[in-house]
């Protein structure tokens, strides 16, 4: 029987070590989370709170230190798993040399696509992300946003059951900051599992079922969106600390 | 196979269309054509000039570009984090590893095509040259078509890719290697029609040539999976210098000068030398692969 939890981490630790294999930095500590399937789940977190460390460690990328992470109940390490996984990394890396048609082909080679069907879905996507237009020009040339979105449809071209996505909305305008939101939300109506971070709290509360609230890798807060009773905003801030005042006289002077 | 096809396609295409690669090989053609020339004029003895500079610039262009073909792919993989993306999709560790050292092997083949078709071009040229000539001016008569359509080799691809880039937007860099390919391949048949099996005298030697760059682009690919670019560099020149001896087939192609020609022989055990070479570095580099993080 398939388990009910897409994604699960079980007292997962992730400490890196240097050369001579002495600890540097405890990026997680004893974590354990659960994603099920068909809902949205929200990692959120400062800057270091080991939100990315997490998403590799699901991904296969990284191996804990100790713990345990399964993936459709399997090894992330394994090709099987792997096969009903979309990433969408925090920074978009793509193949400068190859065009966006080229990009969005060679990501369906990966998820084992036929010539035929590759083709077909490369349409299909340069289509939803708008750049049909420019799919023969070189991903090298375009801008942050455009390279984004060439991005979330090589993360989307295989079909994924559980999309994780690290910012999605990371460099991306007020438009299509929404359409990503929009699309995210049509996603997960339309069955699939989403994991997400974003340092972007509104943007996590409107697309969120369930979030989880890291910090020095380890969480400190866990729920439904719904039920939070406040904003996501001021239950974050009441669970990692408060903001700085800046003194900016100084400096305005 | 289908998505380790697709990294060996994408990485052959990133070697070949790199601003690095395409120089390479045009400074390896300008050896093998522009060496034995001025050589001729000194010292009269064209064949066996347009032989060693064929041979040379095979060995070292060819080391040269598999070193920094491999490095330079796997590291902008590992830096640029498109390891990270190709490796959350259903990919393993070792395979994405040895397909992307598949991909700079093609990538050497095209090179090799190149600079082996105009060596058979010039060698062709100076052999029927110095039978035939018996002046300075015949063979000159001879020799200068192998001189020109070498230089169309290097020439021609600049002009014709810039066109193809300016109107239709192909990729210049890729563009002008593959036509360069073409036209060397195109002036290597074709002079083995003008010096029949004489010219086929230069190909185990070249062959020879070739096989301690496979060699060298399977390690550079293996060190640079665990080490920085210049070190990978580093490593790869110590591979290098530790294969010299083994690569005394370079040596061997004095049998040319003699008249004579590498027995194949010789050629098939060079290669079954640079068989296991090739399997052990690419063992160290799955290893090395499968514990990166």
């Amino acid at each position: 029987m398939e388990a009910e939890n897409v994604v699960s981490l079980d007292n997962v630790s992730k400490t890196f070590r240097d050369f001579w294999l002495r600890p540097t930095v405890s990026a997680v500590d004893g974590l354990s989370l659960a994603v099920r399937r068909g809902e949205v789940f929200g990692l959120l977190g400062p800057n270091g709170s080991g939100k990315s460390t997490t998403i590799k460690m699901i991904l296969g990328l990284l191996s804990p230190s100790a713990g345990e992470v399964k993936l459709f109940g399997l090894s992330p390490r394994s090709v099987a798993a792997r096969r009903r996984l979309g990433y969408l990394p925090e920074l978009s890396f793509l193949h400068p040399f190859l065009t966006a048609a080229e990009t969005i082909g060679y990501y369906a080679g990966l998820c084992g696509l036929s010539r035929r069907e590759a083709s077909r879905r490369t349409r299909e996507l340069l289509a939803m992300v708008g750049l049909e237009s420019v799919a023969k020009r070189p991903v090298g040339e375009f801008s942050k946003g455009m390279a984004r979105r060439v991005a979330l449809a090589s993360a989307l071209v295989g079909r994924p059951e559980l999309l994780v996505l690290d910012e999605p909305t990371s460099g991306l305008d007020p438009i299509s900051t929404k359409e990503v939101k929009t699309l995210v939300k049509a996603l997960a109506q339309g069955g699939m599992t989403v994991l997400t971070t974003s340092h972007l709290l509104a943007d996590a509360e409107d697309i969120c079922d369930r979030v989880m609230i890291l910090n020095h890798g380890k969480s400190v807060a866990e729920g439904e969106v719904s039920s939070l009773g406040t904003s996501l905003e001021e239950f974050f801030l009441a669970k990692v600390g408060s903001v700085q005042d800046f003194a900016l006289a100084p400096f305005l002077r | 196979m289908r998505p380790y096809v697709s990294i060996t396609q994408a990485t052959a295409l990133e070697v070949l269309s790199s601003p690095l690669s395409l120089l390479v090989l045009l400074a390896a053609l300008a050896m093998e054509v522009f060496a034995p020339v001025f050589h001729y004029h000194q010292f009269g003895d064209a064949t066996r000039m347009a032989r060693d500079a064929a041979i040379s610039a095979l060995f070292t262009c060819g080391a040269v570009f598999a070193v920094f073909g491999a490095i330079r792919s796997v590291r902008r993989e590992i830096e640029t984090g498109t390891m990270e993306m190709a490796l959350a999709h259903p990919v393993s560790r070792s395979g994405f590893f040895l397909a992307k050292a598949a991909g700079v092997a093609v990538a050497f083949t095209v090179f090799a095509v190149a600079v082996i078709g105009i060596a058979l071009t010039m060698f062709a040229g100076a052999a029927v040259g110095g039978a035939i000539a018996e002046e300075t001016a015949q063979l000159a008569r001879v020799y200068g078509p192998c001189v020109a359509a070498g230089v169309a080799a290097m020439v021609l691809p600049l002009v014709l890719a810039a066109a193809l880039n300016r109107f239709f937007r192909f990729r210049f860099t890729l563009t002008a290697f593959l036509l360069a390919t073409a036209i060397a391949a195109v002036a290597g048949v074709s002079s083995m029609f003008l010096a029949g099996g004489d010219a086929m005298r230069l190909v185990p030697a070249a062959v020879l040539a070739v096989a301690p760059a496979y060699v060298l682009a399977a390690a550079a690919a293996a060190f640079a999976v665990r080490f920085r670019a210049n070190a990978a560099a580093a490593l790869s020149g110590v591979a290098l210098v530790l294969m010299l001896p083994a690569a005394d087939n370079y040596y061997r192609a004095e049998a040319l000068a003699r008249g004579g020609t590498v027995p194949p022989a010789y050629v098939a055990l060079a290669f079954a030398a640079a068989v296991p070479a090739v399997v052990g570095f690419l063992l160290i580099g799955i290893h090395f692969s499968r514990n990166r993080e």
